[in-house]
């Protein structure tokens, strides 16, 4: 018995106190690299090690028996094998395969220029947006320095590579926004709406998009705002056009923010003379609210919304009638709501789902005769994400937009209303971490027109290297004519454009290469020929975008250089032949330069713009818009002085445009008869701009 | 009977030793951490401490120190990066580690501290696109930690810190630093934890820009 005893005891003591085996090896990867401070142990014990530089590692450990060897590394997987401990050394040879790493991973980069705050290797973040000299934090000047847009200080909207402003389309956290501009006044563009401060990303895409978003033949500008905000603050500012306040109030798992601004131009216009002759001087009101509530830990609820109002009225000459002038007045009305909600169902599926609701009404005369002409947009969509392999994705949803205009000329009026319906599927394929497609396609219904399409869009991206990528993309893009010709009639088609899209990026820490070349093939553009309106437009534009960006080289600088060629012809609208059209400059040059300098406690930007010439029309010449303008070049300055007011943190905002105060001209107008002529100018040679912000709340460091 | 007694009675005895034996190898084991922690003097002497208390995590699920020293490790392996895609792989495992910690210990002002230790670095990488929303979401976090227990030193510290690093135009400087730092130090002078391996770090930087501010 005691035998049996002092047996049991042994067993027991030796299992607690136990021999040591050792176990050695190496871990490498599957080309057989070493892989170095990998972590190597005993499931469910403390023994174990971290491989060296020679992928070498070894441990002793008191477990016996059937165990589980777990072992990782950082940017590897994990992986495990089972061995049957008994005493005797073990040696293993382990191999980890490279894990499929989001970061390192190929994007699509075909066409797109990505400005986000969250993600790694993107080309702008939003600050950029806000702090680039000679765009007043105004998202669409922004976008003006980025190759393959055009200048434009004549017309709103953005105009990219040889596309009308109309081939653009605006998406609020994926909603079209109908009007996404304050309201086009004569030969002057208007500013955005939104302003860039709003969103946590912003991505550009001159072509080539995804098959999430319709009705944009050229390009899509995709916004997404933020989310909660950290704190509650009060924010306020004071600038030579006006005034603004707003509140957030942040709560545990919702925020509400409502804020007021106050426009008014005619101070600054009374100092800064005016080629203009302005009767009322623009003044815009408005107001907006937002609420943001955390569902869930992943879940999101968005509420936007804004009411805005708008004055103005201004002369320009009648250039039949000289020196007799014209009238031109409009009072603007916008109202805009927005709200979306996303969750994941569950880690493989994510839903998305959104309603907007905008109405923009104008209102005003021209000379004696009263105009009006009110838009209205209700659009709700609904999207479903399923995440499967590696980083794959499938996305499809469903989207419907009904669309209203009534425009009416003192007795005469006229309307339309429209229901497209949409609905789309595209899958992200990654067959390894160097190679993905995506494969797309959308399909949308218009009940006014009653005609139908099916839009494929395919896009292919290969690493090339461990910074560098090549992407290419096909698509084909449909549009609903402007309102102004399907209000006339409904025997209209989708106009159409297929683009072909060929890119080079390289990204390295802190600089970015791209160059893209790209050819797109316009059909069925709105043409009106006498009083008629048919889809028997074409034109064709192809063109090469280069980008380079470096925040490296030079301490503390940031600059980038973007460079657009454009060729391009259009028949469309009431051309007689196909010509350049009067938006496509062949040649444009961005230089944009922004350093911090603590010594003055600013950060000062700049930014050079040179575009060729434009067409404009003459009725002297032959041919049809056979004259080109003079070149374009505007250098602009900005500084921001950043301290403290009343111990809130202030920032000081001063920017002058076009400092050596080149004349611009963007095109002529002409009298009937072709005798008399004027050019098409911005309202002042320069413009001034000074604003303080403070921001009441957010005391970080004020103690 | 007496045979049964004994044998019950042996069996007690190894069990006992044998829970005794595993949480003595504990405070072994964690011991070794941290004198490997103290001896560390470069990324590859880290990674093998953070590997060393991934281990002692995996075992010991209950226990938020592990999980919390693994953070620190790559928090420290951060610093002594250069290059800034590195730096925000070690910061980002860091703020993966310190959320575990957070799930087994919650309202714990030390990893509320850490936390926001490692959301500054975060920051500090590229402070001209991060620091408008990162700055909010660290000082949260390292408010918290203060809120949380009054007297650890760790959050004023990083606080000072974060201040004496900032540039007085963003409300930083050495003369906004240092009373925040002063608090620390009487902090750290006080300090005290029951637990052998609760968070001691900090003190001698803390000195040195506290030094550096007079």
């Amino acid at each position: 018995m005691k035998l049996l005893l002092l047996f049991i005891s042994i067993i027991l003591i030796s299992a607690a106190l136990s021999a040591q085996t050792l176990i050695k090896g190496t871990v490498k990867t599957a080309k057989g690299e070493a892989i170095h401070g990998a972590n190597i142990s005993v499931k469910n014990s403390y023994d174990g090690a971290s491989s060296d530089s020679t992928g070498h590692f070894h441990f002793t450990t008191s477990e016996t028996g059937k165990q589980i060897i777990q072992f990782s590394s950082l940017g590897f997987g994990s992986d495990s094998v089972v061995v049957q401990i008994n005493g005797k050394s073990i040696e293993l040879q382990l191999v980890l395969k490279e894990k499929f790493n989001e970061l390192d991973a190929v994007v699509i980069t075909a066409g797109t220029f990505e400005a986000s705050d969250s993600k790694k290797g993107v080309v702008l973040s939003s600050l950029d947006v806000a702090t680039t000299a000679g765009a007043e934090a105004d998202v669409f000047a922004a976008l003006q320095t980025l190759p393959g847009t055009q200048t434009s200080f004549a017309e709103n909207g953005l105009f990219v590579r040889g596309g009308s402003a109309a081939e653009t389309k605006t998406y609020f956290d994926g909603m079209l926004v109908k009007n996404p501009f304050n309201t086009q006044l004569p030969d002057l563009a208007s500013r955005g709406r939104f302003s860039p401060f709003m969103f946590k990303g912003t991505t550009f895409s001159a072509g080539g998009y995804s098959a999430q978003y319709g009705q944009a033949l050229s390009s899509a500008l995709i916004l997404e705002s933020k989310d909660l905000p950290e704190k509650t603050t009060t924010g306020i500012s004071l600038m030579t056009v006006g005034g603004g306040l707003d509140h957030t109030q942040r709560y545990k798992n919702s925020a509400l923010s409502i804020g007021g601004n106050y426009i008014n131009l005619k101070p600054a216009f009374a100092i800064f003379k005016q080629h203009t002759n302005w009767d009322k001087e623009p003044e815009d009101y408005g107001g907006t609210i937002q609420y943001k509530l955390k569902t869930s830990a992943t879940g999101m609820f968005k509420v936007y919304s804004e009411l805005s109002s708008g004055k103005v009225g201004l002369f320009t000459d009648d250039l039949n009638n000289l020196p007799k002038e014209n009238y031109f007045s409009n009072n603007n009305r916008n109202t805009y709501v927005n709200s979306t909600y996303q969750d994941y169902l569950s880690d493989k599926w994510k839903i998305q789902g959104g309603a907007s609701f905008s109405n923009n009404r104008d209102s005003g005369k021209i000379e004696v005769d009263q105009y009006t002409r009110t838009d209205q947009l209700m659009q709700a969509r609904l999207t479903l994400t399923n995440y499967f392999g590696n980083l794959s994705t499938l996305r499809f949803g469903v989207e419907t937009s009904n669309t209203k205009r009534k425009e009416s000329f003192n007795t005469l009026s006229r309307d339309y209303t429209d229901e497209t319906s949409a609905t789309f599927a595209e899958s992200d394929i990654f067959f390894t971490e160097r190679l993905v497609a995506r494969v797309g396609i959308r399909s949308e219904y218009s009940s006014y027109m009653d005609e139908f399409n099916i839009a494929p869009r395919t896009s292919l991206g290969y690493k090339t290297g461990k910074f560098s990528q090549v992407s290419m993309a096909y698509g084909r893009f449909y549009q609903n004519p402007e309102d102004e010709y399907l209000v006339q009639t409904p025997a209209l088609d989708f106009e159409r454009a297929d683009h072909y899209i060929l890119n080079f990026q390289r990204i390295n820490s802190g600089q970015v290469f791209r160059v893209e070349g790209y050819y797109k093939d316009y059909k069925n553009l709105t043409k009106s020929v006498g009083n008629l309106l048919n889809n028997s437009g074409n034109g064709y534009a192809d063109g090469v975008d280069v980008f380079w960006r470096d925040k490296k080289t030079f301490k503390g600088i940031d600059y980038w250089i973007s460079y657009s060629y454009l060729d391009t012809k259009r028949n469309f609208r009431d051309y007689p032949i196909s010509s350049v059209p009067p938006f496509a400059a062949k040649h444009t040059l961005n230089l944009v330069y922004k350093q911090y300098v603590p010594q003055l406690k600013s950060q000062i930007g700049a930014t050079y713009t040179y575009a060729t010439g434009r067409t404009y029309f003459n009725p002297n010449n032959l041919i049809y818009l056979g004259d080109k303008t003079k070149e374009y070049q505007n250098f602009s300055v900005n500084v921001s002085y950043l301290t403290h007011l009343f111990k809130q943190f202030t920032v000081i905002y001063a920017s002058v445009n076009n400092i050596p105060g080149f004349k611009n001209i963007y095109g002529y107008h002409y009298s009937d008869n072709g005798q008399a002529r004027k050019a098409i100018e911005p309202p002042a040679r320069r413009n001034f701009f000074l604003g303080m912000f403070i921001t009441i709340g957010d005391n970080t460091f004020v103690q | 009977m007496k045979i049964l007694k004994t044998l019950f009675l042996l069996f007690l005895i190894t069990a006992s030793g044998l829970i005794y034996a595993q949480t003595d190898k504990y405070t072994a084991v964690m011991q070794k951490g941290m004198t490997l922690l103290d001896s560390a003097k470069n990324t590859e002497d880290l990674l093998a401490v953070s590997n060393h208390f991934e281990r002692i995590a995996g075992v010991e699920t209950k226990q938020w120190l592990p999980t919390y020293y693994e953070a620190y490790a790559n928090l420290r392996s951060g610093f002594l990066t250069n290059d800034n895609d590195k730096k925000d792989v070690f910061f980002d495992k860091a703020l993966v580690q310190i959320d575990k910690s957070e799930a087994i210990s919650a309202n714990n002002s030390e990893i509320y501290a850490l936390k926001g230790y490692i959301q500054f670095m975060k920051m500090s990488v590229d402070p001209q696109n991060r620091a408008m929303e990162m700055i909010g979401i660290a000082t949260t976090s390292l408010e918290k930690a203060k809120a949380l227990d009054p007297s650890n030193p760790r959050p004023y510290f990083i606080l000072g810190q974060a201040a004496f690093y900032t540039p007085e135009a963003f409300g930083g400087g050495k003369e906004k630093a240092k009373p925040i730092l002063e608090t620390a130090i009487t902090n750290f002078e006080k300090f005290k934890s029951a637990d052998p391996f609760a968070p001691k770090w900090g003190k001698e930087r803390c000195q040195m820009l506290l030094d550096q501010c007079k």
